[in-house]
C-alpha cells in the first residue's frame, strides 16, 4: 500500500482529493490537505466550507466517496475512530463532552484506567501520579483529582481534553474552534502549549473562525470554500484579511461597517453602582444611538455589570435611571418590561432555545403581543416571524425549523430578533459575534448599526478588541471592578485598549 | 458548523419515513388493533370496544392528561393519585354529610388544587426538584389518607342515601353516551386547546425544552411551574371525582394504581410525537394503546398476570419505533 516512506513525504497527514456526498449534496469536492509533521497547520472556511466534514473523515466518522487518505504516507481505505486514535491522532473539541460526574482522574483515564499489576483493580495512585505529572509539565497547574468534571470552568475542561490526549503521547492533535469559549488569558496558554507541542514534534491541525489567531499561530494555513480547497499558503506569505478574502471570495472592503449616528438623549444612567466584591463605583451614561463598548479581563467585574442590569445579579448600592426613571432592584422580566435586552455569551444555553423553531425562539419574549385573551394568534405570530427572517436575513427552511438546524451566526441572529420583536431599546450584546462566521459576522455588525440608528442604545461587551474598536463609539475599560479609562474608538487602537484592560497603561483616565 | 443541505431533493422513501415519523402513534394503534381483531373474536363488538373506552380509557386518560401538564414544564408529578384521593375524599365525606354534590363536587376539585398547589410551592416557591417534591408528597398524601380514615378503612354510601346527580356523574349518559366520557372528551379537547394556542401552553413547553432561555427571555418561569403543577391536580381532582361517583365508594390511595400507566401513556405520547414533546392527542393515544393491549391480551383468555408484561412491550416497542424512525429521518 505503501508508495513512499514517511522520510519522503514529510507528511503527517495527506486527504487526497476528497469527495464526501450526503443525500446528494456535495459536502467536499475533490478537497486536499497535506499537513507537513511538526507544523502547526491552519484550516478555515466560513460554515459550510467542509472543515467538520473533512474533520470527521480524519477522525473515521465518515467514510470518503472518492479520494483517499494518507496518515504518515500510508494509505487507509476504512478507518475508525478507534484505529484513528491508535495511530496517534487526537482531537480536541469544545463540544466533545466529557462525563460530567466523573471526576477528573476517571475523565482522563476513561477507557484505558491503569490496573495494579495482575489484578482487576484501578491503580489510583499511577493514575493521579501521570495525570498531575503531565498538567504541572505542560500548564502549571494542579487540578483536584477528585473534582467533578461538572465544577470545572470551560477552560478546565479543555484542559482535561488536552492531558487525556497527552497521556498517549500523540503524534497529531487536531483543535477545533478550541478558543470559541475561552477568554483571551486562556488563549494566550492554549498557544503557548501549541507551539511547545510543535517545537516536541507533534503535530497541529488548527481550527479557528479567529483569523487573527491563525496569523498569530500557524506556519501554513488551508482555506476552505464550497467543499474545495483554494489555497493552501504558508503563513508568511499572507495576511488575515487576504486569507478573509479567500474564505469569502469577495472583498470585505469594510469588516467593520460603522454608522455616524448623533447620539439623542440618554437612555440609560448608572451612578455609582457597586456589587459587593465584583465591581465598585460604577458609573456612565448610554445614550439613544450610541454603541457603547464594554471590555475587561476574566473578573474585572465588565460580565456582572451586565448581568446586574438585567436582572440576573443585584447591586448593593448606587443608582440605575432608565428612560429617566429611578429603578430599584430588578427581575429579568421587570427589566425586559423596561425594555432592556441581554443576548447572552452563551448562546446555545441562554439565548436561544435550539429544540424550539426559529418563531417560537423570535416570539417568545413578546408572546403578549401577539395573545388575545390567553390564547395566540398564530398568524400575526408567523408575520412577525416570517418579517424578521426577512429582515435579518436568517438562513433557515423556514420559521418552523428548530433551531438546532441553523449555523452559529443565524442562531445568534435569532437571539437578536427575539428583541426586535420585543421592541426593546437598550440592547446588552455579550460577545455578540463567538463562533460566528465571518460572513454572519458582518451581518451582525450591520444589525447593531442599524439598531443604533433606530435610537436604540446598545453596549457591546467583547474581548475581540478590533471588532469592539470597529463597531463601538466609545469603549469602557474594566479593571478590577473599576472603570479605568475611557476611548473614543475612533482614536484608538487595539494595544492601548489592552494595555488598559491589563492594568499596564501609563496614563490611568479616571472618569465618571 | 453545519453542512449545506438546502440542495437535498426529497426522495420517495424519505417522504415515506416522514410519514412514518409523523403518524408513528397512529400506527402503532392501528396495528395493536388489527392484531387483536384478528386474535379475538370478541374484540371487534361494539360492547366491547365501549367497555375498552369507560373501563380502560376515562379515568386513566384523565390522569394521564393531569400528568402531561406536569411533564410539559419538564416535570413529572407522582402525586396524580394522590389529587386524585384528596378529591375523591372531600367529595363522598360531603355527600355522605348531606352536603349538595355540587358543593361537594367542588370541594373535591379544590382538594385536588391543594395537592397541586402544596407541590408548587415545594418546587417553585423552595426549589425541590418535582421528581422529589411529588414524591414527598405522594409519601404525606398516604398517611394522611391512613390517618383521616382509621388507617385505611373505605368510606361507603349507603345505597339509599346516594343522590341522582351524583349517581349520574358516574353511571349516567346522555345521548346513550356515558357521563364520564363526555367529561373526559371535554378535558382532552380543553387541554389540547391551553396546551397548543394558549400563551400559557407555549410558554410551558418552553420551560420544559429550556428553562434558561425562558428566564433569559423575561418570564417568570417558576409561576407557569406553579401553574402547570396546580393543574395537575385539578384535572386529577375530576378523575378522582369520576372514580367516586362509579364506585360510590372512597377507598384509601386507590388513586396511585394510574400513576405508572399515566407516566406510561405520557411518555408513549412524547417519544413518538414528531418534535418529540409532550402533547395531549399523543398522551390519549397512548392511553388507548395501553388500554387496548390490556383489555386485548385479557380477552386472548392470557393469565391476567400476563398484563403488565404486554405493557412492558408495547414501551419498549414504541421506544424502538421511535429509536428507528429518528435515525432513518436524521441519516
Amino acid at each position: 500500500m505503501s508508495t513512499a516512506s514517511p522520510d519522503e513525504t514529510g507528511d503527517a497527514i495527506h486527504l487526497d482529493g476528497i469527495v464526501k456526498r450526503f443525500d446528494g449534496a456535495l459536502a467536499l469536492n475533490h478537497a486536499s490537505l497535506r499537513v507537513r509533521r511538526g507544523t502547526v497547520h491552519g484550516l478555515v472556511g466560513q460554515n459550510g466550507a467542509g472543515k467538520s466534514t473533512l474533520i470527521k473523515l480524519l477522525a473515521g466518522l465518515h467514510q470518503p466517496d472518492e479520494g483517499r487518505i494518507k496518515i504518515d504516507g500510508e494509505a487507509y481505505d476504512r478507518l475508525t475512530p478507534h484505529r484513528v486514535e491508535e495511530l496517534g491522532i487526537h482531537f480536541i473539541h469544545q463540544d466533545r463532552l466529557l462525563v460530567p460526574t466523573f471526576t477528573v482522574d476517571e475523565a482522563l483515564f476513561l477507557g484505558r484506567e491503569p490496573r495494579i499489576a495482575g489484578t482487576p483493580f484501578l491503580d489510583r495512585r499511577l493514575m493521579q501520579r501521570r495525570a498531575s505529572e503531565i498538567l504541572d509539565d505542560y500548564f502549571g497547574i494542579k487540578l483536584p483529582n477528585s473534582a467533578l468534571i461538572s465544577e470545572l470552568s470551560t477552560a478546565e475542561k479543555q484542559i482535561v481534553q488536552i492531558t487525556r490526549a497527552l497521556l498517549d503521547q500523540p503524534k497529531v492533535l487536531v483543535f477545533d474552534e478550541p478558543t470559541a469559549a475561552l477568554v483571551r488569558r486562556e488563549a494566550d496558554i492554549l498557544f503557548r502549549l501549541i507551539r511547545r507541542l510543535r517545537d516536541e514534534g507533534v503535530t497541529i491541525i488548527y481550527i479557528s473562525h479567529y483569523l487573527n489567531e491563525i496569523e498569530e499561530l500557524c506556519d501554513t494555513v488551508t482555506v476552505l470554500r464550497n467543499g474545495e480547497d483554494v489555497a493552501t499558503l504558508p503563513l508568511g506569505e499572507t495576511s488575515a484579511a487576504a486569507i478573509a478574502r479567500l474564505m469569502v471570495a469577495r472583498d470585505i472592503a469594510d469588516l467593520y461597517p460603522k454608522r455616524d449616528v448623533t447620539p439623542g438623549k440618554d437612555i440609560l444612567t448608572l451612578e455609582r453602582l457597586s456589587a459587593h466584591g465584583k465591581y465598585q463605583d460604577v458609573s456612565l451614561t448610554l445614550r439613544r444611538g450610541e454603541v457603547l463598548g464594554l471590555t475587561g479581563l476574566l473578573g474585572s467585574g465588565a460580565k456582572d455589570l451586565i448581568r446586574t442590569l438585567f436582572g440576573l445579579e443585584s447591586a448593593s448600592s448606587g443608582q440605575i435611571t432608565i428612560n429617566g426613571k429611578p429603578v430599584r432592584s430588578v427581575n429579568p422580566a421587570q427589566a425586559v418590561d423596561r425594555h432592556l435586552a441581554l443576548v447572552p455569551e452563551d448562546r446555545r444555553g441562554n439565548g436561544v432555545a435550539l429544540d424550539l423553531s426559529v418563531k417560537e425562539n423570535i416570539t417568545l419574549s413578546s408572546l403578549k403581543r401577539f395573545t388575545r385573551l390567553g390564547f395566540l394568534d398564530f398568524n400575526s405570530e408567523r408575520r412577525e416571524a416570517d418579517d424578521l427572517i426577512r429582515r435579518l436575513e436568517i438562513k433557515t427552511s423556514g420559521c418552523n425549523a428548530l433551531v438546532r438546524t441553523l449555523s452559529g451566526g443565524n442562531q445568534q441572529k435569532v437571539a437578536i430578533a427575539k428583541w426586535l420583536s420585543r421592541h426593546s431599546e437598550i440592547y446588552l450584546l455579550d460577545e455578540p459575534t463567538v463562533g460566528v462566521d465571518i460572513g454572519s459576522k458582518v451581518e451582525i455588525y450591520n444589525l447593531i448599526g442599524d439598531l443604533a440608528a433606530r435610537g436604540a442604545g446598545i453596549i457591546v461587551l467583547s474581548s475581540d478588541l478590533p471588532e469592539l474598536i470597529g463597531i463601538t463609539d466609545r469603549i469602557l475599560v474594566l479593571f478590577r471592578g473599576s472603570i479605568i479609562s475611557e476611548f473614543t474608538s475612533s482614536q484608538t487602537s487595539p494595544d492601548d485598549v489592552l494595555a488598559a484592560s491589563t492594568g499596564s497603561s501609563e496614563v490611568l483616565r479616571h472618569v465618571g | 458548523m453545519t453542512l449545506q443541505t438546502s440542495a437535498i431533493e426529497p426522495s420517495v422513501p424519505r417522504a415515506l419515513i416522514g410519514v412514518v415519523v409523523d403518524n408513528a402513534l397512529v400506527l402503532a394503534l392501528v396495528t395493536v388493533f388489527a392484531i387483536f381483531s384478528f386474535a379475538t373474536p370478541t374484540f371487534l363488538t361494539i360492547a366491547n370496544l365501549q367497555s375498552i373506552l369507560v373501563n380502560n380509557f376515562t379515568l386513566l386518560a384523565i390522569a394521564a392528561i393531569a400528568m402531561t401538564s406536569a411533564v410539559s414544564v419538564g416535570g413529572i408529578d407522582l402525586s396524580v393519585g394522590t389529587a386524585i384521593d384528596f378529591a375523591s375524599f372531600a367529595f363522598v365525606s360531603l355527600v355522605l354529610a348531606g352536603q349538595p354534590v355540587a358543593i361537594a363536587a367542588l370541594a373535591g376539585l379544590g382538594a385536588g388544587a391543594a395537592v397541586g398547589a402544596f407541590n408548587a410551592v415545594l418546587i417553585s416557591g423552595i426549589g425541590i426538584s418535582p421528581f422529589l417534591a411529588t414524591l414527598g408528597t405522594l409519601f404525606i398524601g398516604r398517611s394522611i389518607q391512613q390517618l383521616l380514615t382509621n388507617g385505611g378503612n373505605p368510606v361507603y354510601l349507603p345505597p339509599s342515601g346516594i343522590p341522582e346527580t351524583f349517581r349520574f356523574l358516574g353511571r349516567g349518559a346522555i345521548g346513550g353516551i356515558p357521563v364520564p366520557l363526555i367529561i373526559t372528551a371535554i378535558i382532552i379537547v380543553a387541554a389540547t386547546v391551553i396546551l397548543t394556542r394558549a400563551r400559557f401552553g407555549r410558554v410551558a413547553l418552553a420551560i420544559g425544552i429550556q428553562p434558561s432561555v425562558v428566564r433569559y427571555s423575561g418570564i417568570a418561569a417558576r409561576i407557569h411551574v406553579a401553574m402547570a403543577f396546580i393543574l395537575a391536580g385539578l384535572i386529577a381532582a375530576v378523575a378522582g371525582l369520576i372514580l367516586s361517583a362509579t364506585v360510590t365508594v372512597y377507598i384509601p390511595s386507590s388513586g396511585s394504581a394510574f400513576l405508572l400507566n399515566a407516566i406510561g401513556a405520557t411518555f408513549i405520547g412524547t417519544t413518538l410525537s414528531r418534535l418529540g414533546r409532550p402533547n395531549i392527542p399523543g398522551t390519549v393515544l397512548g392511553v388507548l394503546l395501553l388500554g387496548i393491549v390490556a383489555n386485548g391480551l385479557l380477552l386472548t383468555g392470557l393469565n391476567f398476570y400476563w398484563q403488565q408484561v404486554g405493557t412492558g412491550l408495547l414501551i419498549f416497542a414504541v421506544l424502538a419505533l421511535s429509536f428507528i424512525t429518528r435515525r432513518k429521518a436524521s441519516a
